[in-house]
């Protein structure tokens, strides 16, 4: 079984983030607080509410190495949480935004993060320690439309973003006396602040969920018109492969290694991508198990049965509730739409098993591809 | 149930089903709001393609979806007079009490009988295809009830004149 632990936290999560040692969850219960949970003796107990925003939080994220907690909210504002003592201390960023905040990433070094928001642009925050206080800094004049998922490259230089006009961008976000200019990262680096490197124009419709491979080297970003795009090669001549998917949108994508995928979305069941030898993606499977739907005729067995079964089925689908086609929403993990898949690799790693993901079902479900042989080939 | 009948309810709930992807979306004309973008209408990149289902010229179905909202708009079929003003006063009085119903529009959008309106916040609180269920059930029941209105006003009318014509016999 794909899925290891399933618990329902409330009734609807738009987003949630692991501690850095994965014994406490982070979640917004679709309202203007935090939930932080402790796991204790396989019982999920409730540790801290963080308690500032006062609109739906929408982004959270919480740093692996300095244990500091973001979160972006829609009533404009954004907010560091640092650990002091046994309390979560707030900080209040001043974004500079006159629209909600939609979502929000820490750069790989955790130096900086990014910000994406109804206002059509992008925050690129960091700290300045002589005043004490996190800046922002905005990329304006970008996005014709609202900004939904932002992602870092491991360079901790280049932000991928993506946006409700169904283009994919990616920006250099260097900033002076914050990061140094290496000599390894690449000729992409030499850009100047806010300056983009490539506009991906792929998608007809609203574009959601970017993030990058391991290493950097692959793209992938999901468009409403359920549309998966994985992008090879970000720079002068970039590679790009469309995969369309048989059944609702996506919403969210994560790369579990350089060539293997998983997209979560309203079809409510993890999808797997993976490329072969010569590098084409392709739809490998969904990871949930879903109940075949055991209509009357199946108990029969035979042919003929079998025929009737769904000839019957189809006659009742206008009339009844649980008709033939609604049986497949009662057999998968999730009830209602994937809103948010994180990884629970080790840091730095380049490929990872396990996973989790959170919906409008209000349920947090961490996945494990332990006993998936079929898919551990392209780890 | 009549079989063409049938076809336009299969099309209009394999419609729903690939229209309600909604989510939650702020708004991005004015600071700090969230209203249905498909009642807005002031982000064009935020609507989709409105899909018009007619089963003839006097039965259609009209669903405008945007990134959290989704509107359904039906015409429901009027035969003759009596039909037309049934229907009217039927659907007046479930507008009037539209706050029981949650998804419906307490006005119909131009041209049509009835308009449900949907948004992210129904598919949190409720199940996605229970919701679908609801509209296909809603448009089989309507022309049943029609119907059978009618008919009682007829079978009404006729006990009303029969009894009237008694006294001159």
């Amino acid at each position: 079984m794909a899925a290891i632990s399933v618990h329902r936290f409330a009734s609807c999560i738009t987003c949630h983030s692991w501690s850095p040692d994965r014994s406490m969850v982070a979640f917004c219960p679709n309202s203007n607080e935090v939930h932080i949970y402790r796991l204790s003796e396989d019982k999920w107990e409730r540790a801290y509410v963080l308690q500032k925003h006062d609109q739906i939080v929408s982004g959270i994220d919480w740093s692996a190495r300095s244990n500091r907690i973001v979160t972006v909210s829609h009533d404009r504002n954004s907010y560091v949480w640092n650990m002091e003592g046994s309390e979560w201390v707030p900080t209040l960023v001043i974004l500079r935004l006159n629209r909600a905040a939609l979502c929000v990433q820490w750069s790989p070094q955790e130096n900086k993060f990014a910000v994406g928001s109804g206002a059509k642009t992008v925050c690129i925050c960091y700290y300045e320690p002589e005043n004490n206080w996190w800046v922002s800094k905005l990329i304006r004049k970008r996005h014709n439309s609202s900004v939904t998922s932002v992602a870092w490259h491991p360079n901790n230089i280049l932000l991928a973003t993506t946006s409700t006009d169904g283009k994919c961008r990616v920006f250099s976000t260097f900033i002076k006396g914050v990061d140094t200019r290496d000599s390894e990262a690449g000729a992409s680096v030499d850009a100047k602040f806010g300056e983009q490197i490539l506009q991906l124009d792929l998608s007809h419709s609203w574009a959601f969920g970017v993030k990058w491979s391991p290493r950097g080297n692959t793209l992938a970003y999901v468009g409403h018109n359920s549309m998966i795009y994985f992008v090879d090669g970000v720079g002068p001549s970039p590679l790009a492969q469309n995969v369309l998917l048989r059944g609702l949108p996506l919403r969210d994508v994560l790369f579990l290694s350089e060539r293997m995928a998983v997209g979560v979305g309203f079809d409510c069941n993890p999808m797997v991508f993976a490329a072969d030898d010569s590098g084409i993606w392709n739809f490998i499977r969904f990871l949930g198990e879903r109940k075949t739907s055991s209509s009357s005729g199946s108990k029969y067995g035979s042919q003929f049965s079998e025929a009737f079964g769904k000839f019957y089925g189809q006659s009742r689908q206008g009339t009844s509730n649980d008709g033939g086609e609604n049986s497949r929403h009662l057999g998968s993990v999730h009830e209602n739409c994937i809103t948010c898949i994180v990884s629970l690799g080790e840091l730095g790693s380049s490929s990872t098993r396990r996973f989790s993901t959170s919906g409008v079902d209000g349920n947090i479900v961490i996945w494990d591809l332990e006993n998936s042989e079929d898919l551990l080939e392209f780890l | 149930m009549a079989n063409s009948l049938r076809l336009y309810l299969t099309c209009i709930r394999s419609t729903l089903e690939a229209a309600m992807c909604l989510q939650n979306f702020p708004c991005q004309e004015v600071e700090r709001h969230n209203k249905p973008e498909v009642e807005l209408q002031t982000s064009p990149e935020l609507l989709l393609n409105p899909v018009l289902i007619c089963r003839n010229e006097a039965e259609k179905c009209l669903i405008e979806t945007s990134i959290n909202s989704l509107r359904i708009s039906l015409k429901v079929k009027q035969a003759d007079e009596l039909e037309n003003i049934l229907t009217k006063k039927f659907l007046r009085f479930l507008s009037m009490r539209a706050e029981a119903f949650q998804v419906l529009r307490r006005k119909p959008v131009q041209g049509y009988d009835i308009s449900f309106l949907i948004t992210n916040y129904h598919c949190e609180e409720m199940q996605k295809h229970k919701l679908i269920d609801f509209i296909v059930q809603f448009m089989e029941d309507i022309d049943k009830e029609i119907s059978e209105l009618k008919m009682s006003v007829n079978t009404r009318g006729r006990l009303v004149a029969a009894e009237f014509l008694k006294q001159f016999i």
